[in-house]
């Protein structure tokens, strides 16, 4: 069962210079990227920085990047509790 | 998935372990030599640029930094083959693992300096087994009569390939597992850890 890691990128403003989520994630599941592909001359808007879960089979559901983020951008669900 | 994945990796982005010995080599034959922020810890830690200067680039292609600002983030610092070799020393002792990449097999154009978990590339090949990294052209193997069983060896793997064996009281290395990068033979003080040719061990020959 994977989870499933929403980021609400207009409460979350600018990761690149944040990366609290990015520092607290202990199995590097989350990553920053860019909404907008590179343009010749351009850099990048910091707007346009996005954080996303991407390597899904490594979250624990822990929930530190909930935790720690300032804006209560992230969110984590994991509908299916595994008991033993 | 998994091998359509490692085809477009092969055929795009994709990359091979060194030694620092090959790497001390490969950079006598490139010019010019750009030293420029890694995307992956980038992505991974979102690493300010000033503290993220570990990727090597190389050929012409790095003279048109100017035109890409985001892909060249934080700019490029030409090198010269002896400041190269220097910066390679410090990245080696830090603990990083050499890789040469491809940006549009065959043309290379990368010395990476990766680490787990914070490389895209060695996190997917070790986690995922997707050899978008191939293994290097070498084997670790410890000499259990040289070995002092001090463990410094252990921490330097980023390829969970060494280990301490507590019922011998050595170093372990799965040669199955080795990338060949040779990090570990760094801090050995007794000089036991000896890197093998692959080729000569017939069931590791085709393990990359």
């Amino acid at each position: 069962m994977l989870p499933t890691i929403t980021v609400d990128d207009e409460k979350c403003g600018n990761p690149l210079q944040c990366r609290l989520c990015l520092l607290a994630c202990p199995t590097r599941v989350l990553g920053l990227g860019a909404s907008a592909a590179p343009r010749k001359y351009q850099e990048t808007d910091p707007a346009r920085f996005i954080v996303r879960g991407v390597r899904y089979p490594f979250c624990t559901a822990c929930r530190k990047c909930v935790d720690v983020c300032p804006h209560g951008a992230i969110e984590v669900s994991f509908d299916q509790v595994v008991t033993a | 998935m998994r091998h359509d994945a490692e085809q477009v990796s092969w055929r795009i982005h994709f990359g091979q372990v060194v030694t620092k010995e090959e790497v001390d080599r490969i950079i006598d034959l490139i010019y010019p030599i750009g030293l420029m922020t890694c995307a992956c810890r980038r992505s991974m830690r979102g690493l300010p640029d000033e503290e993220n200067f570990t990727c090597m680039g190389m050929g012409p292609g790095m003279y048109k930094w100017e035109r890409w600002p985001e892909t060249y983030r934080g700019g490029m610092n030409f090198l010269t083959p002896d400041e190269a070799r220097h910066v390679i020393d410090v990245l080696n002792r830090r603990g990083l693992v050499h890789c040469m990449y491809t940006f549009g097999t065959p043309y290379l154009a990368g010395i990476c300096n990766c680490d787990y978990p914070d490389c895209g590339g060695l996190r997917t090949a070790v986690d995922m087994g997707v050899r978008v990294v191939w293994k290097g052209h070498y084997v670790a193997e410890v000499d259990a009569d040289k070995c002092n069983g001090c463990g410094l060896c252990v921490r330097r793997c980023q390829f969970k390939a060494l280990s301490f064996s507590p019922s011998t009281l050595k170093a372990y290395i799965d040669p199955f597992k080795c990338y060949g990068c040779g990090l570990c033979r760094n801090p050995c003080k007794p000089d036991a850890i000896e890197m093998i040719d692959r080729a000569t061990l017939p069931a590791l020959a085709g393990v990359w």
